[in-house]
């Protein structure tokens, strides 16, 4: 296909967190990017979670800033609402048809002020609460929704015209009909989530039928300071604080019944979770989590479990339960199940069942108009090697379309599909998107302040409170106010034609605009403004309406005495504004990949393939890493094959260099200029890093007599015998957990169970007749995994499981090994008698991370992984940007996991190398030199590592800390501990507080206008 | 009468109208501030909020403005410790508050009259709450000794 | 005793007559010397949809024990259509009524055109007896049913009552915003199960305005299954009309929001 039939856009489907990040990534690297929701409002379900595992991270805190951000991009369309209708056309160049539903809300009217919802007289289930809550037939689906746009629902609406009649901005358009519209995209991206199981289908449970039997995403929501409850936990039968909880694990997963044999892979961890805020909302909660595997496989979960357990003291039983009844008088739940063989009965409160997540409603749709294939669980089908592509090219997957993941993995997905998208249109980059053009910036330097004031009554919003136009007057009272007007939607678009007339009109050099949250809006007005000629900076809000008439309803007079100082304040900030400029850093378009693993090449084939430059470091002699020594998958694919498959691309590919047998001696710079010398003495100038140094097998020595007896091994050491037919016997035990999950090593390693299913079905399958013994704590083949798991019960591999306290014991008798092991469920010592003891060691990081770590500034777990920016929502970032973590390195993890985070890598890269400048923020921190006498007291308070002591630039005897502006973030901790006053933030200047402040404590004597 | 119900238009009883002045960070506080009023929920008007972006841009200077210029009470908000936009920045802030308080006291403040709360975006009821209760607390400690209270 | 009171007791009624059509029918009523009872004290309005849920309520609550509402004919207005609204409107009181516990036989709605003086005296002399039958009403001194009958009040002062009804014939019969009819038995419906709903929240909000009060104990006073309450408390909340206090064991208990304001 010739280069100019590529299209630079790409159409996200799904608007959660995965297609947000995808979306974002995009947008940030040259492409136009199309996010089509099936709702109203992107955010997914990640916006209704209250907490996230294993930080305790509040939901939207964390998700807020990606969905402004998406909503605000200009290189991102929101189209929601819709569904995708027929997809034409092949990858690189696709015609979408998208179904647009109507709103009967005009979004380019409609401001999101909620009059109209306040007076709809047609209530309804709040779906956002799992109907916990009530809603309007005109509703948005959140608070803070985005886009914040109200929408009519057409199942629910009367058509009484009410909330036509309270839009004052005229935004009800009821005749709206659906829009059905065609769309050009380069790739296409499915991330559409997944739906929780429905738990009337398990009616053992009494879901539906018992009032206190609630699902995990309703006691999610009930845990929320937003949801029914304002935060609190009560039984919804009666209102009471339930003391004992009941978390049943399992419902709908792990489950031929009910069809989903497959692990759900979130539950255990965000039911410990829930329970865990449960009991920080009120001490007297106490929850038992009834579990068959506890399964914390990810990075610290199983720190988070053993907190859950001994610091908030959660019971956990290990119990699958068969039936919950009521009793009818009190609404209590009755429990029965069995412990260590007893039958016990016990009585609850309240029940949460751990629902599991299943294919997404609209799967067979999408999959039918998009031409791709289902697994036979109804998921997205991938490959190992291929995990986020469907079977259709140019159609690519992340999230739990694909399979049930949790929120980090569905990130790293997020990423890598978008990395994938981009590889196939590279050479449309830069084609879409578009910049805009603004006129030159008026000089105001030197200039007086001259303020124009626009006060908004928005709709009834605010002036139904506050006396906007006696506001209006006091502001003209103001030094440096030249102007001051009245509008009904300061926001409105014509109100924008108007201030930017008022600007030139009146000479203003700096605006205040008194109407909602700088949150929100700030960007439209320093846009206005802008487009006026001004610096964006130039700007300040007044937020008289969330902080001020909303609050204050009823003391309109309280209220507008407020707006005046809230205006003052403004005003008072306003005329110590100055022009900031968006300082711009040179970008090195090159990357520096370090690690030879199946990570590092395949993130430097793939970003060799966005046309970057790539120096590949390996410190062996050959690339392949651990995948070499894996031999088997358990999907049946061979891991050397695919080795060889990369290292050909990579010798093949012209933009690679590899560095066989060296290191990185030293690293220096930052985003966009670092400077790399290696061992061999080369130096290299790059953009980027991306460590991929990859993980190592734990040798456990001495451990269940590994090294003293030959036919101990580790799993991968089995393997290896495997492959070469060496392992010759008739039976086999596997051993769990060896130096994982235990001592200074508290983590799972994640793969070892499954690796283990592997190596057993393989004894099996050449010899029926073997004894195999897998001796475990959990078995935990989460997701798709759990058919292996399955597959190797059903060829008669025998599972033992041991309590962590009584671990089986090894003895050398005679040259034949003797494993005794008390089995925990029943108590009894079982004495075996192995030809082989294959012990399923953990999983450690490399060595050199340690030397890299300091080099890059970068931090680390307690175990020596690399530690990301954000567990949740950046795992494939650093604080310090550009610089990027894939595979092993950041934790134990499966092939196809370690790939997606090395795509994932090469997207969150092209965001930094696809420009030639970045550009700084305008709000950062800056010193005075005269006044910095290097004390250093600043340097630490940097998370981002922007600071740094170097010799004074006028006396070198002396030092002075320098802000490298690439790094900062602007968040001023620096500024608020510096003892001497040199450092000041940007656009929060201490004198610009301080005027607020001391406007904010004037008398108000002066503020009657009369 | 809870704190919940306690009108707002009880505060300002004995003629006092107290002067309270809010630093909230962009990231957490102040979203939850806003959350607040999109929730309707109705709080005592005697305070005036200033954004930064982290709770810890909160100069210890600014604090000790505010007292001398006759603020009766200054309740800093930002992030919850582990929700921190710039990741560790809330925990500075707890340092220095602890510290301030004790400077304070020196000149005679009663420590009370500030206040450090973690409040998240999600949070509106506990901005609503934490105002209700400052508001109260600067109530019955009345102005403050630049105002000629005690 | 309640024996002899009961027996001297006679019905306390109040009856509204629109000015055109059945304030004409009494007086032909009297023209014609037809005779009725001597319960009713009638009062004259220019239309009977002048008659607000709040005025009957009103009335009853300060010791009628029957209200009578007379207008004229459907189609023959004098203002057009303002008895079509008197139609729905008394609908809606009918439904307060039996939410409250009062008699809904206590209200009646007559049609008397200014011919029907005949009719007016048999109206009369059978509500009378209607009213008589169902005995004194017992709102002015049962406080229990005094506090319903005031949160009757306070619902069917509602925006989205006021909402609901103001607008229903209009989406009956000329067609709602879309141009479509809606059907009159679905949006009854729906007005029935706001009022439901509408009611039971300002009896909460009636109940715990002088004392907080817990989801069981306000299901047992209103007699509401306790699931509802709380799903009332939680709309209420949503609203800020009611908050909740901290409670020491497991019961919390939620109080009315009293907006007070400084003007």
């Amino acid at each position: 296909m010739a280069v100019t039939d590529k299209v630079g856009a790409v159409m996200v489907v799904g608007g959660g967190i995965s297609g947000l990040q995808s979306a974002l990534d995009l947008a940030d690297s040259g492409y136009k990017v199309y996010l089509v929701e099936k709702l109203p409002s992107i955010g997914g379900v990640m916006a209704q979670l209250d907490k996230t595992f294993p930080t305790n991270d509040c939901a939207m805190c964390i998700m807020a800033p990606k969905l402004v951000a998406a909503g605000r991009h200009h290189n991102i369309q929101l189209i929601t609402n819709a569904d995708i209708a027929i997809v034409d056309g092949q990858a690189g160049n696709f015609t979408v048809t998208v179904r647009q539903r109507a709103f009967r809300v005009d979004p380019t009217k409609c401001t999101g002020c909620g009059s109209c919802a306040q007076k709809c007289p047609v209530e309804t289930a709040d779906e956002y609460n799992e109907g916990s809550k009530v809603r309007k037939a005109i509703f948005v689906r959140y608070p803070q929704a985005v886009p914040l746009v109200y929408s009519i629902d057409p199942e629910k609406c009367i058509g009484c015209g009410i909330c036509s009649e309270e839009c004052k901005a005229k935004a009800v358009e009821y005749d709206q009909k659906e829009k059905v519209f065609e769309i050009q995209v380069g790739s296409i991206i499915v991330s559409p989530g997944f739906e929780e199981f429905n738990a009337r289908l398990k009616p053992e449970y009494g879901y539906g039928v018992y009032k206190n039997v609630v699902t995990s995403i309703e006691f999610e929501r009930m845990l929320s300071a937003t949801g029914p409850y304002f935060g609190a936990v009560l039984r919804p039968s009666d209102g009471d604080i339930p003391e004992k909880i009941a978390f049943i694990q399992c419902v709908g997963s792990r489950d031929e019944h009910c069809g989903n044999e497959y692990c759900s892979s979130v539950c255990c961890m965000y039911s410990v979770k829930e329970a865990i805020i449960a009991k920080e909302h009120g001490g007297s909660i106490k929850p038992s989590i009834f579990y068959m595997d506890l399964r914390a496989f990810g990075k610290e979960f199983d720190e988070y479990y053993n907190r859950a357990k001994n610091e908030y003291g959660i019971r956990f039983v290990r119990s699958r339960i068969a039936a919950v009844s009521e009793d009818p008088k009190t609404r209590n739940l009755i429990l029965k199940y069995t412990d260590n063989g007893e039958p016990k009965e016990e009585v609850f409160n309240l029940v949460v069942l751990a629902v599991g997540l299943t294919p997404a409603a609209d799967a067979e749709t999408l999959s039918r108009v998009m031409k791709f294939r289902l697994n036979d669980d109804g998921f997205c089908q991938t490959g190992v090697f291929t995990p986020v592509e469907t079977s259709r090219p140019g159609v690519f997957v992340s999230g739990a379309f694909s399979s049930p993941k949790d929120i980090p993995m569905t990130v790293a997905e997020a990423s890598g599909a978008a990395a994938k998208a981009g590889t196939e249109i590279t050479s449309a980059r830069g084609t879409l998107v578009t910049k805009k053009e603004y006129p030159k910036e008026k000089d105001v330097a030197g200039q007086e302040a001259r303020i124009g004031v626009f006060v908004c009554h928005c709709g009834i919003n605010i002036g139904g409170v506050v006396n906007v136009p006696e506001v209006m007057e006091y502001a003209k009272t103001l030094p440096g106010v030249v102007y001051a007007e009245q509008n009904l939607y300061t926001c409105s678009q014509d109100a924008q034609e108007r201030i930017k007339g008022k600007v030139e009109e009146h000479k203003l050099n700096r605006v205040v605009v008194a109407s909602c949250t700088p949150r929100t809006h700030e960007p439209l007005f320093q846009n206005t403004i802008k487009e006026a000629g001004l610096n964006a900076y130039l700007f300040e809000m007044a937020n008289i309406r969330d902080q001020c008439s909303w609050i204050h309803m009823h003391e309109p007079k309280a209220a507008t005495k407020k707006a005046k100082d809230l205006v003052r304040m403004a005003i008072a900030k306003s005329r110590l504004l100055e022009p900031l400029e968006n300082l711009t850093i040179k970008v090195n378009q090159q990357a520096l990949v370090i690690g030879g693993g199946v990570t590092g090449m395949t993130a430097a084939i793939e970003l060799a393939r966005q046309g970057v430059r790539v120096h590949l470091v390996e410190k062996e002699k050959e690339l392949g890493g651990n995948l070499r020594k894996l031999h088997y998958l358990p999907s049946g694919d061979d891991p050397m094959e695919h080795v060889k498959r990369l290292e050909g691309e990579v010798r093949a590919e012209k933009n690679v260099t590899v560095h066989l047998g060296t290191t990185a001696k030293n690293i220096e710079g930052y985003v966009g200029n670092f400077k790399t010398t290696l061992s061999d003495g080369k130096e290299i100038e790059h953009g980027v890093v991306i460590l991929a140094i990859g993980g190592q097998e734990h040798k456990p020595e001495g451990e269940y007599l590994y090294g003293k007896n030959k036919d101990v091994k580790t799993l991968l050491e089995f393997k290896e015998m495997l492959k070469k037919g060496e392992a010759k016997g008739k039976s086999y035990v596997f051993v769990q957990c060896v130096g994982s999950r235990e001592g200074d090593h508290p983590n799972c390693s994640r793969v070892c169970c499954t690796g283990t299913m592997t190596a057993a079905t393989k004894v099996k399958d050449k010899d029926p007749q073997a004894d195999v013994y897998v001796l475990f704590r959990d078995i935990r083949t989460y997701g798709f995994r759990e058919k292996y798991y399955k597959e190797a019960a059903q060829k008669g591999v025998r599972f033992v499981r041991f309590d962590d306290e009584r671990k089986p014991v090894v003895e050398d008798k005679g040259g034949k090994l003797e494993v005794k092991v008390t089995e925990e469920d029943t108590g009894k010592q079982l004495v075996l008698r192995p030809d082989y003891l294959v012990l399923a060691s953990g999983t450690r990081p490399q060595h050199d991370a340690e030397e890299l770590a300091p080099m890059l500034k970068v931090p680390m777990t307690k175990e020596g992984f690399f530690l990301e920016a954000h567990m949740k929502l950046r795992p494939v970032d650093f604080a310090t940007e550009g610089v990027y973590l894939a595979g092993l390195a950041h934790g134990p993890k499966f092939v196809d996991e370690s790939i997606s985070q090395a795509l994932a890598t090469v997207s969150r890269a092209m965001t930094v190398l696809s420009k030639t400048t970045l550009e700084a923020e305008g709000i950062v921190a800056s010193v005075d030199e005269s006044l910095c006498d290097g004390c250093g007291i600043c340097v630490p308070t940097c998370e981002y590592k922007a600071l740094e002591i170097v010799a004074h630039k006028d006396d070198p005897k002396k030092k002075m800390v320098d802000v490298n502006v690439g790094l900062c973030k602007g968040c001023g901790a620096c500024v608020g501990a510096c003892p001497a006053g040199a450092l000041t933030q940007k656009g929060f200047r201490d004198e610009q507080i301080l005027a607020m402040i001391d406007a904010a404590l004037e008398q108000s004597k002066k503020q009657e206008v009369k | 009468m809870s704190s919940d119900v306690k009108g707002a238009h009880e505060a300002g009883e004995h003629g006092f109208e107290p002067k309270i002045i809010v630093f909230c960070c962009n990231w957490c506080s102040y979203a939850g501030a806003d959350l607040a009023g999109v929730s309707r929920l109705q709080m005592p008007p005697y305070f005036r909020v200033i954004r930064v972006m982290c709770s810890a841009r909160v100069d210890p200077e600014f604090v000790l403005r505010a007292f001398k210029k006759g603020a009766d009470g200054i309740l800093v908000a930002g992030c919850h410790p582990a929700d921190c936009h710039y990741i560790g920045g809330n925990y500075r802030t707890r340092r220095r508050i602890a510290l301030l308080k004790m400077l304070i006291q020196q000149f005679g403040y009663d420590p009370d009259r500030l206040r450090l709360e973690w409040i998240s975006a999600g949070e509106g009821e506990k901005f609503q709450k934490t105002i209700t209760e400052f508001t109260e607390t600067i109530n019955e400690l009345g102005p403050s000794p630049m105002r000629g209270g005690g | 005793m309640a024996e002899a009171s009961q027996a001297q007791w006679e019905p306390k009624i109040i009856g509204f007559l629109c000015n055109w059509c059945s304030y004409a029918g009494a007086d032909l009523c009297g023209v014609s010397r037809y005779q009725y009872p001597t319960n009713v004290r009638a009062v004259r309005v220019m239309c009977s949809t002048r008659i607000s849920p709040h005025l009957v309520l009103d009335i009853l609550k300060a010791g009628a024990d029957g209200v009578l509402l007379g207008g004229c004919h459907i189609g023959d207005c004098h203002y057009i259509s303002g008895n079509y609204y008197t139609e729905k409107r008394v609908r809606l009181m009918k439904r307060l009524l039996e939410e409250s516990g009062v008699e809904p036989e206590r209200l009646r709605l007559e049609w008397v055109s200014a011919s029907e003086g005949e009719k007016f005296s048999k109206i009369v002399t059978d509500f009378t007896e209607q009213v008589r039958k169902l005995g004194p009403s017992k709102v002015k001194k049962d406080e229990k049913l005094r506090s319903r009958v005031a949160a009757a009040d306070d619902a069917s002062e509602t925006f989205r009552l006021k909402a609901l009804v103001g607008r229903e014939l209009n989406l009956v019969n000329k067609g709602n915003v879309y141009n479509n009819k809606l059907d009159p038995a679905e949006l009854d419906r729906i007005i029935d199960s706001a009022t439901e709903e509408e009611f039971e929240r300002s009896l909460i909000l009636e109940l715990s305005m002088s004392k907080p009060r817990s989801v069981k104990e306000l299901g047992e006073i209103m007699e509401v299954p306790t699931d509802k309450v709380l799903r009332h408390i939680v709309a209420l909340r949503q609203k800020n009309m009611i908050a909740m206090e901290h409670p020491e064991g497991f019961t919390p208990t939620y109080k009315t929001i009293v907006i007070g304001g400084e003007q």
